[in-house]
C-alpha cells in the first residue's frame, strides 16, 4: 500500500492550486476526462469545418492547405487526445477503487503522465499558429511527404507525440503494476472487474508497441533534419532520394498503429462489459471467455500491421498470412459480442442513459467489424483501401464503439465521480440525436468510397459523390447538436443535478461500495472479495440475514 | 473487334472462371449495391465476385445479431417487475460458447478459401495470345500528375489511352525525389501504391470502350484531390492510330501532350489561365516562352516548387513551349 503523504502546506489546499498539484487518482482521472472532453470538442468542430467544405462537390469554403491540417490534426487528436487519455482517465478512477485500493502504485509519475498529456496536446493544438501551419499530411505521416513537409508543424506534430508517447507509457507502467500488485484481498485474477482487466491488457500492449511509435518518430525527426548543438544532423533511413525505405516507416507505424486501435477500443469494451450486466441484473455471461478473448485481441492485434499497407505491394505470400491474422482476430471480437448479447438473455433490462448507450454500441460496433471483414480479404482491401468506405469503417469503431461506450461510462459512473446523477431526461435525447446523426454521417460514407471516393481530398469535382457527402454533412452536425446538450447537461447537473446515493445502479463491484464522491483515502474497509461481483455477494448475504431475522 | 498492326491483338474478351457465376445469383438489390463499381476488367470482376461473397456472411452475421438484439431488448425488458429483481443468473454455457467461437471459424475460412480462389484472376495477367505482346504502360505519379509512357516512348499526362480488349500491364513508380501516390481506377480493379524507388505492377483488360476515371488514393500534399486520371479505351483501331499520331506530333515538338502539360502539371497549382492559385500568377510571364528559362525551372523547380519535370525529355519540354506560345494563358 501507499504511505500517506504528509499534511501539504495550505496553498495547496486551494480550490485550484489543490487540483493542480493533486497526485490523487480521482482526480487526476477526472482531469484527464475533462481535458480530453475539451480537446474532444476541438477536435470534432474541426470535423464539422470539414464536412462543411466537402458538402457540395468543388466547394471553396477552406482551401487545400487548411483542409490537409484540419484532417491531420482531426485525426491525430481524436486518437492521441482523446481516445487514449480518456480511457486513461476512467481508467485512472476506477482501477484502484475497482481493486479496492487507496491509490495507484506511483501517484506522482500518474501527475506527470496528466501534465505530458497537457503540454502534448496544447503544443499539437498551437502548432496551427506555427510557421507554415499546423502538420498537413495526415495522422499517419507517412515519408517522404512528411519528410518534405515545410514549416515547422511537421516538427512539432513529431515532439508532441513524442509527449504524448511518454505520457502514455507511464501510464501503462502505473496501471500494471497497480493492477499486479495492490489487488485488495480475495481479488484474484479471476474475480477482477472485466474493465480492469482490459486496462491491464491495454497496459500491456501500450509497453510494447508504443516505444516502436516512438522510435519511428525519432528516425523521421532525424530524416528532416535537426541541430545538435554544432551539428546538423540529416539521416535518409526512410528518403527514397538518398537510398532510404519509405515502406520501412509504414511497417513501423502500424506495427504501433494497429494495436492502437485495439488500446482504444478494449477499454471501451471493458465499459461495456461493466455496465450491461448492472442493467440486466445478471452476471456478465463467460466471463473467462470474455478475459481470454481480451487476451487473445492484445496479442493478435501485434501480428496484423500489414493490412494497413495491403497497397504497397507486399509480396503475396505476406499479404495473406496479414489477411488469415487480421480474420484471426475477427474471432475473439465475436466471442464478446456473443457474451454480451447473452448476458441480456432472459434478464430484467432496464433502459437508462447508460444501457441506452451501451446497446447503441453493440448494434454499431457490429457494423464496424463486419466491415473489416472486406478489408481483410486483400484483393477486396486493394479497391477499397484509402477510400471513404474505409473512413466509414473505422469511425463505425471508433465512434460507435468507443464514443458510445464513453458516454455509456460517463453516464454510469458520474454519479460515483460527483455524486450527482446526470439528467436522463437530456441524457437520453442526446443518445437518440447522437445515434440518428452518427449514421446519417456515416452510413453514406460507405457508399461514397465504394464509388470511388478516395479519403483526405479537400475536394471533389464528381457530382455524384454530392448526395452521399451532404448526407454526412449534416448528419454530423446534428452529432454536434448531441454533443452541445451534454455540455448542458453537465453545467446543470453541476448545479441543480439530483443528489443520489453511494450506489444507485446497485452496481455489483467494488467502487460503489465507498461514498459518492469517494474520500481522498478511497475505502475505510473493503470487503473480503468473494466472486467477481463483491456487491451482489454483500447484498444477498445482508438480505439472508434479514431473511433469518425476520421470523422471530 | 479486328486486330491492326503488329504491336497488338484483340483477344476476345472471356469472363473470370469463378465457379460461381454471380450474374446469373438473383441478389436483393440493396446488396448488389453496396460492392464496388461495376467491373470492367476480370481483375475487378474478381475482386467484386469476392465482395459479393463475403456480403452473403456479412449480412447474414448482421441480421443474426442485431436480429438478436432487438429480440432480447423487447423480450427481456422490465416491464412490471421490480427495478432490480434478478435476471436469470447465468454464467455461461460452456457448449453455446464453443459454438459461436467455432462458427465465424468456419465462416472466415470459406472466405479465405474463396478469396484464393479468385486470387489468380486478380492478381495475374492473362497470357496474351501466342506470338503477340502484351502492351505495357508506364505509369508515373508525380506531384501531382500521373505520366505514361507507352512502349514506342510516347508519353501523356492523366489520361491513358488503351485498346479493348487487350491485357495492359502497368509498372506504376514515382521518381526518387517525388512522393507516394496510389494508382486507383475502380472500374479497371484495384489500387496499387506508386512509391519512390519501388516498382509495383498490376494490370486490366478492358471489356468496353469508354472513358473510366480514378484518382491518387494516397495523400500526396496539397493538390492530392485533383490528381485525377482516367483511361479511355478505344477500339484496337483507333488506340493504333492514335499511338503512331501520337509519335508523330511528338518528333514534330507539337500537338496534344504539351496540353495535358499544362493542364496536368502547370494549371493544377497555377491556375487553368495562368492566373495564380496554390501557386503564384505565371501568365504573361516571359518564363513561358524563354526556352532555358522554361526548361530550368520544369525541371529544377524553384523555392516551394518542386522539379515537377525533373527527367522530361527535351521533346516535352518542347512541346510545353510550342504549346505555350501557341495559347499564352490569359491569367483570367
Amino acid at each position: 500500500m501507499v504511505a500517506r503523504a504528509e499534511t501539504p502546506p495550505a496553498w495547496q489546499n486551494g480550490k485550484f492550486a489543490g487540483w493542480l498539484v493533486t497526485t490523487d487518482h480521482k482526480r487526476i482521472g477526472i482531469l484527464y476526462i475533462a481535458t480530453s472532453l475539451v480537446f474532444f470538442v476541438l477536435a470534432g468542430l474541426m470535423a464539422l469545418v470539414m464536412r462543411l467544405q466537402l458538402a457540395q462537390a468543388n466547394a471553396d469554403i477552406i482551401g487545400a492547405d487548411r483542409y490537409n491540417e484540419l484532417v491531420t490534426i482531426h485525426g491525430t487528436t481524436m486518437i492521441f487526445l482523446v481516445g487514449v487519455p480518456i480511457l486513461a482517465g476512467f481508467a485512472n478512477f476506477l482501477v484502484p477503487l475497482m481493486i479496492g485500493t487507496s491509490d495507484m502504485a506511483f501517484p506522482r509519475l500518474n501527475a506527470l503522465s496528466y501534465w505530458f498529456f497537457v503540454f502534448g496536446g496544447t503544443m499539437l493544438m498551437l502548432s496551427f499558429f506555427a510557421d507554415g501551419g499546423a502538420a498537413d499530411t495526415g495522422w499517419t505521416a507517412y515519408p517522404p511527404l512528411s519528410i518534405q513537409a515545410p514549416g515547422s508543424g511537421q516538427d512539432l506534430w513529431i515532439l508532441s507525440l513524442h509527449l504524448l508517447t511518454v505520457s502514455t507509457v507511464a501510464g501503462a507502467v502505473n496501471f500494471i503494476v497497480t493492477i499486479t500488485n495492490m489487488r485488495t484481498r480475495g481479488m484474484s485474477w479471476t474475480r477482477m472487474p472485466l474493465f480492469v482487466w482490459s486496462i491491464l491488457i491495454y497496459g500491456w500492449l501500450i509497453m510494447a508497441v508504443m516505444p516502436v511509435l516512438a522510435a519511428a518518430l525519432t528516425i523521421l525527426l532525424l530524416d528532416r533534419g535537426v541541430s545538435i548543438g554544432p551539428w546538423d544532423v540529416q539521416t535518409s533511413f526512410f528518403n527514397p532520394a538518398d537510398g532510404g525505405s519509405s515502406v520501412l516507416y509504414q511497417h513501423a507505424f502500424w506495427f504501433f498503429g494497429h494495436p492502437e486501435v485495439y488500446i482504444i477500443v478494449l477499454p471501451a469494451f471493458g465499459i461495456i462489459s461493466e455496465v450491461l450486466p448492472v442493467f440486466a441484473r445478471k452476471p456478465i455471461f463467460g466471463y473467462k471467455a470474455i478475459v481470454a478473448s481480451t487476451v487473445a485481441i492484445g496479442f493478435f492485434s501485434m501480428l496484423v500491421w500489414a493490412h494497413h499497407m495491403f497497397t504497397v505491394g507486399l509480396p503475396i505470400s505476406l499479404q495473406a498470412f496479414f489477411m488469415i491474422a487480421s480474420m484471426v482476430i475477427a474471432v475473439p471480437t465475436g466471442v464478446k459480442v456473443f457474451n454480451w448479447l447473452a448476458t441480456l438473455w432472459r434478464g430484467n433490462l432496464s433502459f437508462d442513459t447508460p444501457m441506452l448507450y451501451s446497446l447503441g454500441f453493440l448494434s454499431l460496433f457490429v457494423i464496424g467489424g463486419l466491415t473489416g471483414i472486406y478489408l481483410a480479404a486483400f484483393p477486396i482491401d486493394w479497391q477499397v483501401h484509402d477510400t471513404y468506405f474505409v473512413v466509414a469503417h473505422f469511425h463505425y469503431t471508433l465512434i460507435g464503439g468507443v464514443v458510445f461506450a464513453i458516454f455509456a461510462g460517463l453516464f454510469y459512473w458520474w454519479p460515483k465521480m460527483f455524486g450527482r446523477m446526470l439528467n436522463e431526461k437530456l441524457g437520453k435525447w442526446q443518445f437518440w440525436l447522437l445515434f440518428i446523426g452518427f449514421n446519417v454521417a456515416f452510413m453514406p460514407q460507405h457508399f461514397a468510397g465504394l464509388e470511388g471516393m478516395p479519403r483526405r481530398i479537400y475536394t471533389y469535382a464528381d457530382e455524384s459523390w454530392e448526395g452521399y457527402n451532404l448526407a454526412s454533412t449534416i448528419g454530423s452536425y446534428v452529432m454536434g447538436i448531441a454533443i452541445i446538450l451534454f455540455a448542458v447537461n453537465v453545467m446543470r447537473t453541476r448545479r441543480s443535478g439530483e443528489r443520489v446515493g453511494n450506489d444507485p445502479w446497485q452496481a455489483d463491484t467494488l467502487e460503489w461500495y465507498t461514498t459518492s464522491p469517494p474520500p481522498l483515502h478511497n475505502f475505510d474497509d473493503v470487503p473480503y472479495v468473494t466472486s467477481a461481483r463483491p456487491l451482489y455477494d454483500l447484498r444477498r448475504r445482508l438480505r439472508v440475514e434479514r431473511g433469518e431475522r425476520e421470523p422471530a | 473487334m479486328t486486330s491492326a498492326g503488329s504491336r497488338t491483338r484483340v483477344p476476345r474478351y472471356e469472363p473470370s472462371g469463378t465457379f460461381i457465376e454471380w450474374q446469373s445469383v438473383p441478389f436483393p438489390s440493396f446488396l448488389a449495391q453496396f460492392a464496388p463499381v461495376a467491373p470492367e476488367s476480370p481483375n475487378a470482376e474478381g475482386i467484386r465476385d469476392s465482395w459479393l461473397f463475403v456480403s452473403i456472411f456479412v449480412f447474414a452475421i448482421f441480421v443474426l445479431v442485431e436480429g438478436l438484439l432487438v429480440a432480447f431488448i423487447v423480450k427481456y425488458r422490465r416491464q412490471n417487475r421490480p427495478r432490480f429483481e434478478d435476471g436469470a443468473q447465468a454464467h455461461g454455457a460452456t457448449k453455446l460458447e464453443l459454438a459461436w467461437t467455432a462458427s465465424p471459424v468456419v465462416v472466415l475460412f470459406l472466405i479465405a478459401a474463396f478469396v484464393f480462389i479468385e486470387l489468380p484472376g486478380v492478381k495475374d495477367i492473362p497470357e496474351a495470345a501466342a506470338g503477340e505482346e502484351q502492351l505495357e504502360i508506364k505509369v508515373t505519379g508525380r506531384q501531382y500528375y500521373w505520366q505514361y509512357e507507352y512502349p514506342n516512348g510516347v508519353i501523356a499526362i492523366d489520361q491513358m489511352r488503351a485498346p479493348a480488349g487487350v491485357p495492359v500491364s502497368l509498372e506504376v513508380t514515382a521518381p526518387d525525389a517525388d512522393v507516394i501516390h496510389s494508382w486507383w481506377i475502380p472500374a479497371l480493379g484495384g489500387k496499387i501504391d506508386a512509391i519512390p524507388g519501388v516498382t509495383n505492377e498490376t494490370w486490366f483488360q478492358a471489356k468496353n470502350e469508354g472513358t473510366y476515371s480514378g484518382q491518387c488514393a494516397e495523400l500526396c500534399g496539397l493538390e492530392h484531390a485533383r490528381m485525377l486520371a482516367s483511361v479511355e479505351v478505344l477500339s484496337s483501331d483507333e488506340f493504333d492510330a492514335w499511338l503512331d499520331e501520337r509519335r508523330a506530333e511528338q518528333d514534330a515538338g507539337s500537338g496534344e501532350l504539351g496540353q495535358e502539360e499544362w493542364e496536368g502539371v502547370c494549371a493544377k497549382c497555377h491556375g487553368p489561365s495562368g492566373e495564380g492559385g496554390i501557386a503564384p500568377r505565371i501568365a504573361g510571364s516571359p518564363t513561358l516562352t524563354d526556352r532555358d528559362a522554361l526548361a530550368s525551372i520544369v525541371r529544377s523547380g524553384r523555392g516551394t516548387m518542386p522539379a515537377v519535370g525533373s527527367g522530361w525529355t527535351d521533346e516535352q519540354i518542347a512541346v510545353l513551349l510550342d504549346y505555350l506560345t501557341e495559347n499564352p494563358p490569359s491569367g483570367s
